[in-house]
This record gives C-alpha cells, sequence and structure tokens, in this order.
C-alpha cells in the first residue's frame, strides 16, 4: 500500500504501473484529471464510488484490490 | 474551455475583487491616495465580473466538449470549489459577525451605515478576492505540473 488517507488504504500506483499504464491513460480512460489519479494515488483524495469503479474496470480488478480500510 | 482559461477567468475575478478591497479600505482607514474612483457604478466591477465569469463557467460545464469537461469538471477539482466556498462563507460569517458588533449603534446616522456597507463590501472582496486568485494559480499549477 502507498501513501495512504487516513480512512482509506490505496494500492493504485503499483496496480496502474503493473498494468503498464500512465497517469494520463488512467485519467482519460476513468474520465477525470490526471491530477485527480495522482491525489488519489498520494492519499489527498477518496474517490467516488462511481470513480471507484471506473478505476477498476480499466485496471481489470476489484475495487477491493485498489482500495482497503484501515484496521 | 481550457484549464488556461479558467485560471484567466477565475484569477482576474479573484484580482479585481482584492483590488477593490483594498481601495475601499485605504477609503475606511482615512488614507489619501491622490486617486479616486469618480463614478459610483465602477463599484459594480466586481459583481458583474463574476456574475458573467459564472456565465461563461456555467455556459462551458453544460454546453462543452464532454470529453474536455470530464477533465475540467472533475469530482476532486468540485471538491476543492466547495472548500473554497465553504471557508469563504465561514469567515464572511465571522466577519461580518464582528464588524456589526464594532459599530456606534448608539449614536447611527446614515454616514455610519454607508461606512458599515463599505466595510462589509471590503471585507468580502478581501476574503473572495484572496481565495479565488490562490486557488486559481493553485489549480493551475497543479494542472501543468502535477
Amino acid at each position: 500500500m502507498g501513501k495512504n488517507h487516513q480512512n482509506l488504504l490505496n494500492n493504485l500506483e503499483e496496480l496502474r504501473k503493473s498494468a503498464g499504464l500512465t497517469q494520463q491513460d488512467l485519467s482519460e480512460s476513468a474520465e477525470v484529471s490526471r491530477k485527480s489519479i495522482n491525489a488519489i494515488e498520494n492519499g489527498i483524495y477518496v474517490p467516488s464510488t462511481v470513480l471507484a469503479l471506473k478505476i477498476a474496470k480499466t485496471l481489470k480488478c476489484k475495487v477491493e484490490d485498489i482500495f482497503k480500510l484501515p484496521k | 474551455m481550457t484549464f488556461f482559461k479558467r485560471f484567466l477567468i477565475v484569477f482576474v475575478c479573484g484580482i479585481v475583487q482584492v483590488f477593490f478591497a483594498g481601495y475601499s479600505a485605504l477609503i475606511l482607514f482615512g488614507f489619501d491616495i491622490n486617486w479616486h474612483i469618480n463614478n459610483y457604478l465602477f463599484m459594480f466591477i466586481p459583481g458583474i465580473l463574476i456574475f458573467v465569469s459564472s456565465g461563461i463557467l456555467t455556459a462551458s460545464y453544460y454546453l462543452g466538449d464532454k470529453k474536455t469537461n470530464n477533465i475540467l469538471y472533475d469530482e476532486y477539482t468540485a471538491i476543492r470549489y466547495y472548500k473554497i466556498a465553504a471557508a469563504g462563507y465561514a469567515i464572511n460569517g465571522i466577519g461580518i459577525f464582528i464588524l456589526f458588533s464594532i459599530q456606534d449603534w448608539a449614536s447611527w446616522s446614515f454616514q455610519n451605515a454607508n461606512n458599515m456597507i463599505y466595510q462589509i463590501a471590503a471585507f468580502a472582496w478581501l476574503t473572495f478576492g484572496v481565495l479565488l486568485t490562490i486557488f486559481s494559480i493553485g489549480d493551475y499549477k497543479e494542472h501543468k505540473n502535477g
């Protein structure tokens, strides 16, 4: 898990890189700005359910693989 | 609409408000700068700018290219706008409460009322002007650099 928000752990950067995508590629596919993807990866911003699902769809994985609640 | 155009629109709105706030504050505090806005209609400029700019941004949101708008008006940007607005309203609320409290209500006059209107206008312009200016610069910098 990378840099995390206090309410949500995320694994986005690792999964994005292993899918061979840049932040720009992912942002275009998820229909948001690149800085949104950057903010999520750095734990600055918690995405909406719709955006989380779009990201998961692009990365061909489950939302739970990307985001986890802190214990 | 592009990030640069949005930066320009919001920045101009903010900086004009800061200018009018500074001008009003100088008059209120009795500093003579040997330069005066002679026509009172000029005092509507910040309001008209906000009205026109909001119109342009709203029109671009509803009528602009969908792919561009997904990037320009995404949820992260929206949340930051909400935060800016919430901070502005909170600061204004406190400021106006203080401005009301410090008035000389015992010997109230039209001159006092006029001054209070200028104080409130200057405070509101300063608050939102500074917030808009900072936001516009930060938003554009983030778009360029990360």
